[in-house]
C-alpha cells in the first residue's frame, strides 16, 4: 500500500506540477482564495514567487500546499482508488473543472471549440465512446463554458471564508463539468504513460501500465480467437481497425488517417492541405528587405542627414550645377610691397637669380657682315670639336635675303639644355676678373723722384775676346780691373775707357779683386784656377800665390823672377778651381772658395803672415761664394762671427741655388741673388726670411751688388739685362727698408746662354759696371 | 673638460643635404622632387668644400641648401602630389575593371592645384618677376608654335598662343619695344617694361624639330609654371595699363587667321569711364570741384580719348580717322624725345606681301605705331587692301616685284628691323627689292675701347634719316629732323675712332664713295677737306703705330712694377692681360679677315 500511496502522492504532486508548468499564468491567489483562503501568508509568498519567476521554489510551494489539501482528500483519492470507481476521477475532474474556468477565462473560445476535436483524435482509443458523447461532451463543455462564466461571477461575489463546508455544500450545487479540450481531465481515457517499454514485461500484471495520474490502467478483457474472428467478420470497419499494444486497444483509423497512411505510401507529403509549391514570401530581396542584413546596429550617418544634404536642402548649393568658376588670373602682387622686405628674411638662403642667356652677337645675325663668317678651315675645325667645347653652338651662316632662312634644327634642344642647367646647375657667386690691372699694382714712388741712379749706357770698355768673368774697381774709383776667358787682366780708366794695362795669365781667370784698403797699399788679386796673383805696378801691389801641397789645399810661393818682373809676387796654388773670392776691408785678410768638397772649400788667407787657415771642419753643401761682412764676418746664407768663430745666424732664402750675395754697407741688410730668377732681400734683424722676394729677371741671376754710397742695389743676369733698385735703408728701426725697382737696363748681348757675368758699383759716382759674356765691360751712369 | 660635441651638428654638414638625403626627408619619389624642385626654382649649391658638407665623404653628389628642403617639407604641393598619386591609382584600378562610369566620376572629381602661390614666393615684387621673364616667355613663344607631343596637349599649346599674344599685344599696346633681331635662330625682340628689359627669342614658324632627347616631363612642368607666371603678369600689366583682362578672342577673326587682330582689346570699363566723366563735366558748371577731382577728371578724359583714339586706330581703315588726343601728343612730344623712337612707323602705312614673315612684322611694325595691311593670303582680317592708296611702303620679299604702284617703295623687310635698331627710319636705297643687303647687325652689342665696330654698325650711326621718293614719309615736323641731325652727330663723335681704323679700306672702293660724301656732310666739312682730313690721318698713323718712348718707358715701368707683386696678385694680373690679350688677337682676326675681304671685293670689281 504504501508504495501506491506514496505514488498516488507522487502523481497528485506531478499534477499539481504539470499543471502549474502548463499553466504558468494561472492566477494563484484566486486558487488559493478558494482552497486556502485563511493562509495570506503564504499566497503573498507565493505570489512574489512568481513575481520573480523562481520556477522550483514555486513547485516546492505548491506541493506544500496540495499536501495540505490532500490531507483531506488524499483520504479519498485513496478510497476511491481501492474502491476502483471512477467517482473520485469524477471529483477530479469537478476541480479541473474549477481550474478549467479559469483556463478557459484565459483562452479564447474559439479555440477551445477547435481543440476539443483534437482530443477526439488523441482520446479515440475507446471503442465504446461514440461521436455522440462526444456531441454532449462538446455540448457540456459549452454549457459549462457559460455556466462557468456565471460561476466566476458568482465566485467572485460570494465569499466563503474559512467555512470549507459551505462551500462543500455549494460545490454540490454545480453542475458537472465534462472535460473539454485544454483541461488535464481531457486525458479521459486511460493512456498509457509506461514510455517506450516492451509490454511484454507487464505481462504477469493486471494493469497494462498507469496513466497519467499515475492510476493504473487495468488490462482490458481480451477477446478469444473466436470471438475476434466473429468481430472481424461482423466488423466492417476491420480493414481500418489497427491494435495499440500499449493500450491493449483496438484503434479505429479515420478516413484522414487512412488518407495519410496512403500519401505516406504513395511517396507524398502526408499533409493533404500542405501546399508543396506555395509562393515564396520575400524577406530579403532587392525590394523588400524585412530583416537586416547584419545584426550590427544602423550607424548614425544612417539616419543623420550629411552636410551636403542639409544644405542642398536649405538651396546653399545646387547639385549638378557647374561650379562658378573664379577668374583664373588676379592680381598675386597686389601688396607686394609691404611684403617684399619679409621675403628675403632668414628664413631661407639668400635666392641667386639664373643668369641670363647671353646676348646674340653679330655673328648669330642671318645675314653678318662677311668678316664674321667662318673660313672652311674654322668650319671644319668646329664641326670636329666636341660639341661642349664649342666656343659658340652653332656656326655663322650668311642668307641673302629673309625668305631663304630656314627653321632652326636645334631650337628645342638648346631651350631643354637650358631647362636642364636652370634646375641641375649649381648656383654660385663667382668673382670674376674684372679687375683693371692698374689697381692692383703697388703703389710705389716715381723712379724720377729717386735720381740718381744708372739709367742709360754710357761707355763701353771693349778689348777682351772672351767672356768678361769679374770685374773689380779699386778704392779711389779711378781704375777697373777685368779678368776675362780669354786669359787676360786688364786694368782701364774708368772715365776715359782707356786699357791701361794688359796682363796674358794664358788661362781663364775667374776671379779680380782688388784690396779694399789703400793703406795697405793697392793689390789686386786675380784668381787663375791654379794660381793667384796679386799684381803690383803703379800704385798697384800686386801678389802671386801659389800652390802649396801641405796639410791645407793651398801652397804659397813665390813666383818666378819672370812673372814678378810683371809684379806678380805671391802666388798660391790651389788643388781645385778657385770659384769665388772676398777680400777683408782691412786688406790683410781674404776668403776664397774652391771647387773643393767638404770643409776645405773655404780658405781665409792672412796677407802678411802669408798663411792660410781653414775656418770650417765640416760644410752642408757646396759654398758658392763668400763674403766679409762689413763690422763682423758674413759668409753666404751662414753668418759666422770670426773672432768667436761661432755661427750667427742662418738665413733661409727659400731658393734652389744661390749665386751671389751681397752686404748692404750698413750691415744688416743682405740680397741674395739665385740661379732660379729670384732676389731675395734679407733684414737681418727682422727675420732669417726674406723680407722681400723679387722675381722679374727671366734668367738666372748672376750677381747682385750694393752701391756702397747711394742706396741703390743692382742685379746681373743671364737674360743680358740689369736691373737697378732703389733700396733704402733707414736709421729708424721701425721703419721697413723701401725697395723700388728703377730701371732695366739693357744693352749686353747674350752668348751661349750667357748674359751679364758680373756687375759692380762705383765707389764714388752712381754708376753701374758690368761685364758680359759678349766680352764686353759696359758702364751705365 | 667641457661636453664632446657630436659631429655633424652645425658648419657645412647642416648648411647643405645631399639630394638623397633630400628625398628621405621629403618622402616624395625623384620624380616629384625634381617637379618640386623646378616649380619651387629650388636649385643644387655648390658648398665650399664637398667632403665637409658630405660628412667626410668625396662622392660626387648634388647639393642643396638644408633650409630649401625644410621649406619644402611645408610646401601644399606634396600633399597634392600624394593625392593625385592615389587619385591615379584609384582610377588604374577603375579603368582595369572596365569601370568607365567609375573612372570618369573619379576623373571628375580629380585632385587639382594651382601654382598661384608659389608665383607670389618666388616673386616678392612684380619687378622681381619681370626680371626673370626671359626664359617664361621664350618657352611660351616657342611651345605656341608646337605641334601637340606627348605630356603637351592641345589645351596647353591654345594656352601658350593665347598668353603670348596677350603679351604681344600689350608690347604693342605700350609700344614697350625696343630692339629686333633677325638671327639664324629665330628673332630675339627686346621690349623695356617698367624699366626692366625683357628678351625673348622666337623661333621662325616652321614645324619644329623634335629631338629624340629632350625629355618633354620637364620642359611641362617648366611651362607649366612659366604658362602661370605670365598669367599674372599678363593680367598686371593690362590692369596697369587700365585693360580688362582677359582680351576677348574674336572667333571669326581668329579662324580666319588674323594674327594679333583677333584678340579684341578692351579698356577697362570705358563706357562707364567717359560716362562718369561726362557727368561730371555737366554738373561741373555748378559745383565747385576741389582740385583733386579736377586732376582725376583730366586724367580719365585722357584716358578716355587715348583708348578710343587706339581702339579707332586698331579698327580703322582710314588713315585720316587716326586722331592721337590733342593735349596727349604734345604732352608726349614735350616730354621725351625717344617717343619718337617708339612711334618709328607713325606715319607709314605698310602693306605685307604674302611671303615675308607676318606674324613678326605685324608686331613689331604695330610696336612702333605704323599701320599696316596684309595679303588676304596670308590671313584675314587685313584693314588695307593691296590697291589701298594710303599704303607708303609695301614690304616684299621676291627677287623681283611685277607691278608697283608708284606712290609706294618696295622694300625688303630687313629695313624695318635695321631702322627700329637704329631708332630712326634709314634710307631705302640698299633695301629694295632686288638689292643686295647691307649685313644685318645685332642691336645688343655693345662695344667698349678697342673693339671691332663692324662697317656696317659705322654706317647706321652715320647714315641721315629716311628720304624716300615719297613725300609722305617725310618727318612733318622740322623740330624733329633736327634732332635727328644732332642725333646724328653725336653719334658721329661716338664712332669716330672707328671710321679712322676703316679709312685705308674705304678709301679705294668706289662704292663707298657716296658713302663718304654722307660722311662729309654729317661732319659739316666739303668732301675735298674731308679727303684731304682723312689723307692727314693716313700720314699720321706710321708714326702713331711707334710707340713713343714714353710709352715704351711706362710699360717698362709696368713690367718693373708686377715684379714686386705678390704671387696671387701677379696671377690676377697676368690673367686680366692675357684676357685683354686675347680678346685683342680675336679683334685683330676680325680686322684681318675684313682687309681679306675687301681685297677680295676689290678684285672682283676689277675683273
Amino acid at each position: 500500500m504504501a508504495p501506491a500511496k506514496s505514488k498516488a502522492g507522487n502523481s497528485k504532486k506531478r499534477t499539481a506540477s504539470n499543471r502549474a508548468a502548463r499553466e504558468p499564468e494561472v492566477r494563484f491567489p484566486k486558487n488559493s482564495n478558494i482552497e486556502v483562503p485563511s493562509d495570506e501568508e503564504v499566497d503573498s509568498d507565493l505570489e512574489e514567487d512568481v513575481e520573480e519567476g523562481d520556477f522550483d521554489e514555486m513547485l516546492k510551494m505548491m506541493a506544500e500546499e496540495q499536501g495540505i489539501d490532500s490531507g483531506e482528500e488524499g483520504g479519498e483519492v485513496e478510497d476511491d482508488y481501492i474502491a476502483g470507481d471512477s467517482l473520485d476521477e469524477e471529483d477530479q475532474e469537478e476541480e479541473d473543472g474549477d481550474e478549467d474556468v479559469s483556463d478557459s477565462d484565459i483562452e479564447g473560445d474559439s479555440e477551445d471549440a477547435s481543440d476539443d476535436e483534437d482530443d477526439d483524435l488523441l482520446l479515440a482509443p475507446s471503442a465504446s465512446r461514440s461521436t455522440d458523447d462526444l456531441a454532449t461532451a462538446v455540448d457540456s463543455n459549452s454549457e459549462g463554458e457559460g455556466e462557468g462564466e456565471g460561476e466566476d461571477k458568482q465566485l467572485t461575489i460570494r465569499d466563503f471564508g474559512d467555512d470549507l463546508e459551505a462551500w462543500k455544500e455549494y460545490r454540490k450545487t454545480l453542475p458537472t463539468i465534462e472535460a473539454g479540450y485544454a483541461s488535464d481531465s481531457s486525458t479521459e481515457e486511460p493512456s498509457n504513460t509506461i514510455g517506450n517499454v516492451p509490454i511484454e514485461w507487464y505481462e504477469d500484471y493486471p494493469h497494462i501500465g498507469y496513466d497519467i495520474d499515475g492510476k493504473r490502467i487495468l488490462r482490458p478483457a481480451t477477446s478469444d480467437e473466436l470471438d475476434k474472428f466473429l468481430e472481424n467478420q461482423d466488423n466492417p470497419d476491420v480493414f481500418r481497425t489497427g491494435r495499440d499494444e500499449v493500450n491493449q486497444q483496438n484503434v479505429k483509423l479515420t478516413d484522414e488517417e487512412i488518407d495519410i497512411i496512403r500519401r505516406i505510401q504513395g511517396g507524398s507529403i502526408p499533409d493533404a492541405d500542405f501546399n508543396q509549391y506555395e509562393d515564396t514570401v520575400e524577406w530579403f530581396t532587392s525590394k523588400t528587405m524585412q530583416t537586416p542584413v547584419t545584426g550590427a546596429p544602423v550607424s548614425k550617418r544612417g539616419f543623420v542627414r550629411s552636410k551636403s544634404c542639409r544644405l542642398i536642402r536649405q538651396g546653399k548649393i545646387t547639385p549638378g550645377k557647374p561650379k562658378q568658376e573664379k577668374p583664373r588670373f588676379y592680381d598675386v602682387w597686389e601688396n607686394a610691397d609691404e611684403e617684399s622686405a619679409d621675403a628675403q628674411s632668414s628664413r631661407r638662403p639668400l635666392r641667386l637669380a639664373a643668369p641670363r642667356l647671353a646676348l646674340p652677337s653679330h655673328e648669330e645675325s642671318y645675314h653678318p657682315p662677311p668678316e664674321y663668317l667662318p673660313t672652311d678651315k674654322e668650319r671644319e675645325a668646329w664641326l670636329e670639336q666636341d660639341p661642349d667645347s664649342r666656343k659658340r653652338n652653332f656656326l655663322p651662316q650668311d642668307f641673302q635675303n629673309l625668305r631663304s632662312v630656314p627653321g632652326y634644327q636645334k631650337f628645342l634642344h638648346e631651350r631643354f639644355q637650358r631647362c636642364l642647367d636652370l634646375y641641375m646647375a649649381p648656383r654660385m657667386i663667382k668673382k670674376t676678373s674684372q679687375l683693371n690691372a692698374e689697381e692692383l699694382m703697388p703703389k710705389l714712388p716715381d723712379p724720377r723722384d729717386l735720381r740718381p741712379f744708372p739709367a742709360a749706357e754710357a761707355l763701353v770698355y771693349t778689348g777682351h775676346t772672351g767672356r768678361v768673368r769679374s770685374i773689380s774697381i779699386d778704392p779711389t774709383g779711378l781704375w777697373l780691373l777685368s779678368g776675362s776667358d780669354d786669359g787676360t787682366v786688364r786694368l782701364w780708366e774708368i772715365v776715359t775707357g782707356r786699357c791701361a794695362q794688359i796682363w796674358d795669365l794664358k788661362d781663364v781667370i775667374h776671379t779680380v779683386a782688388w784690396c779694399p784698403n789703400p793703406e795697405v797699399g793697392s793689390r789686386v788679386v786675380v784668381i787663375v784656377p791654379t794660381e793667384l796673383c796679386s799684381d803690383q805696378k803703379l800704385l798697384v801691389t800686386e801678389e802671386f800665390e801659389e800652390e802649396d801641397a801641405a796639410s791645407l789645399p793651398v801652397s804659397w810661393d813665390m813666383p818666378p823672377s819672370s812673372e814678378q818682373s810683371q809684379g806678380i809676387y805671391i802666388s798660391v796654388v790651389f788643388h781645385k778651381a778657385v770659384k769665388s773670392l772676398a777680400w777683408h776691408k782691412r786688406g790683410d785678410y781674404w776668403a776664397t772658395v774652391t771647387a773643393e768638397e767638404g770643409g776645405a772649400s773655404v780658405l781665409i788667407h792672412q796677407m802678411t803672415k802669408h798663411k792660410s787657415q781653414r775656418p770650417f771642419r765640416k760644410l752642408k753643401g757646396a759654398v758658392q761664394t763668400v763674403k766679409f761682412h762689413p763690422n763682423t764676418a758674413l759668409r753666404y746664407v751662414r753668418i759666422y762671427n770670426l773672432m768667436q768663430q761661432a755661427l750667427v745666424k742662418t738665413l733661409q732664402p727659400g731658393v734652389k741655388w744661390i749665386s751671389s750675395v751681397d752686404v748692404h754697407p750698413q750691415g744688416d741688410n743682405v740680397i741674395v741673388g739665385s740661379y732660379d730668377k729670384k732676389l731675395a732681400w734679407f733684414d737681418m734683424d727682422l727675420s732669417v726670411k726674406p723680407y722681400r722676394s723679387i722675381r722679374y729677371h727671366k734668367q738666372a741671376i748672376r750677381q747682385v751688388s750694393y752701391s756702397r754710397k747711394y742706396p741703390l742695389f743692382a742685379t746681373a743676369s743671364d737674360d743680358g739685362s740689369l736691373q737697378v733698385y732703389h733700396g733704402m735703408v733707414y736709421q729708424d728701426l721701425n721703419m721697413n727698408p723701401l725697395i723700388v725697382p728703377l730701371k732695366i737696363l739693357r744693352g749686353h748681348e747674350i752668348r751661349n746662354s750667357l748674359g751679364v757675368l758680373d756687375c759692380l758699383f762705383h765707389p764714388i759716382q752712381p754708376w753701374l759696371l758690368s761685364a758680359g759674356a759678349d766680352g764686353t765691360i759696359r758702364l751705365w751712369t | 673638460m667641457g661636453k664632446i660635441k657630436k659631429k655633424f651638428t652645425e658648419g657645412a654638414s647642416t648648411t647643405y643635404i645631399t639630394r638623397n638625403r633630400a628625398l628621405k626627408k621629403l618622402q616624395v619619389s625623384l620624380a616629384d622632387f625634381r617637379r618640386l624642385c623646378i616649380l619651387k626654382g629650388i636649385y643644387p649649391v655648390e658648398p665650399k668644400n664637398r667632403k665637409k658638407a658630405n660628412r667626410g665623404s668625396s662622392k660626387p653628389t648634388t647639393f642643396y641648401y638644408a633650409k630649401d628642403i625644410q621649406l619644402l617639407l611645408s610646401e601644399p604641393l606634396i600633399a597634392k602630389f600624394r593625392e593625385h598619386k592615389t587619385f591615379l591609382r584609384k582610377l588604374q584600378h577603375a579603368l582595369g575593371k572596365h569601370d568607365i562610369t567609375k573612372a570618369k566620376d573619379l576623373h571628375s572629381r580629380r585632385p587639382q592645384y594651382t601654382l598661384d602661390h608659389l608665383v607670389r614666393e618666388r616673386y616678392p615684387s612684380f619687378a622681381d618677376a619681370l626680371r626673370d621673364l626671359d626664359d617664361a616667355l621664350c618657352m611660351l613663344f616657342l611651345f605656341a608654335t608646337m605641334p601637340v607631343v606627348k605630356n603637351v596637349s592641345n589645351e596647353v599649346v591654345e594656352e601658350c598662343k593665347r598668353l603670348s599674344a596677350e603679351f604681344m599685344h600689350f608690347v604693342v599696346h605700350s609700344h614697350a619695344l625696343r630692339k629686333v633681331f633677325l638671327s639664324i635662330k629665330g628673332i630675339y625682340y627686346q621690349a623695356e617694361i617698367s624699366g626692366q628689359t625683357v628678351t625673348w627669342i622666337v623661333p621662325y614658324q616652321f614645324s619644329q624639330h623634335i629631338p629624340l632627347d629632350v625629355d618633354f616631363r620637364v620642359m611641362a612642368t617648366f611651362l607649366e609654371f612659366y604658362r602661370t607666371l605670365l598669367g599674372f603678369v599678363n593680367y598686371r600689366l593690362f590692369t596697369t595699363a587700365n585693360l580688362a583682362y582677359p582680351p576677348k578672342v574674336d572667333a571669326d577673326l581668329d579662324d580666319s587667321a588674323a594674327g594679333l587682330g583677333s584678340l579684341r582689346v578692351e579698356s577697362k570699363r570705358v563706357e562707364d569711364l567717359i560716362k562718369e566723366n561726362d557727368d561730371e563735366e555737366t554738373t561741373a558748371i555748378e559745383e565747385k570741384h576741389t582740385k583733386v577731382s579736377k586732376e582725376m577728371k583730366q586724367r580719365l578724359s585722357t584716358l578716355g580719348a587715348k583708348i578710343k583714339s587706339l581702339a579707332t586706330a586698331e579698327d580703322a581703315p582710314e588713315y585720316s580717322s587716326v586722331t592721337v588726343g590733342g593735349d596727349d601728343s604734345e604732352a608726349r612730344n614735350e616730354d621725351d624725345d625717344s617717343n619718337t623712337a617708339e612711334l618709328l612707323f607713325n606715319k607709314q602705312v605698310f602693306f605685307l606681301s604674302r611671303e615675308v614673315p607676318r606674324y613678326s612684322l605685324e608686331f613689331v611694325i604695330r610696336a612702333f605705331g605704323g599701320r599696316l595691311g596684309w595679303a588676304s593670303s596670308s590671313g584675314g582680317g587685313s584693314p588695307y587692301s593691296e590697291n589701298d592708296t594710303n599704303i607708303t611702303v609695301q614690304i616684299c620679299d621676291r627677287p623681283v616685284q611685277g607691278h608697283q604702284f608708284l606712290n609706294r617703295t618696295y622694300l625688303q623687310p630687313q629695313w624695318v628691323y635695321d631702322s627700329i635698331n637704329a631708332r630712326r627710319l634709314l634710307p631705302t636705297d640698299d633695301y629694295l627689292v632686288g638689292q643686295q643687303l647691307p649685313p644685318h647687325l645685332s642691336p645688343f652689342v655693345e662695344y667698349a675701347d678697342g673693339d671691332y665696330i663692324p662697317e656696317a654698325a659705322a654706317k647706321f650711326a652715320t647714315a641721315e634719316g629716311f628720304e624716300g621718293d615719297v613725300e609722305k614719309l617725310k618727318p612733318e615736323d622740322e623740330d624733329e629732323e633736327e634732332s635727328e641731325g644732332e642725333e646724328d652727330a653725336e653719334i658721329e663723335g661716338d664712332s669716330a675712332d672707328e671710321e679712322e681704323s676703316d679709312d685705308e679700306d674705304e678709301d679705294d672702293i668706289a662704292e663707298k664713295q657716296h658713302q663718304k660724301q654722307l660722311l662729309a656732310e654729317s661732319q659739316g666739312l666739303s668732301f675735298t677737306e674731308y679727303q684731304q682730313k682723312a689723307g692727314n690721318k693716313k700720314a699720321k698713323k706710321p708714326a702713331a703705330k711707334k710707340r713713343s718712348k714714353a710709352e715704351e718707358e711706362e710699360e717698362e715701368r709696368q713690367r718693373i712694377a708686377i715684379s714686386m707683386l705678390s704671387r696671387k696678385k701677379r696671377k690676377l694680373v697676368n690673367r686680366t692681360q692675357d684676357e685683354a690679350k686675347k680678346r685683342a688677337k680675336d679683334i685683330n682676326a676680325l680686322h684681318s679677315r675684313k682687309a681679306q675681304v675687301t681685297k677680295a671685293a676689290k678684285k672682283a670689281a676689277r675683273k
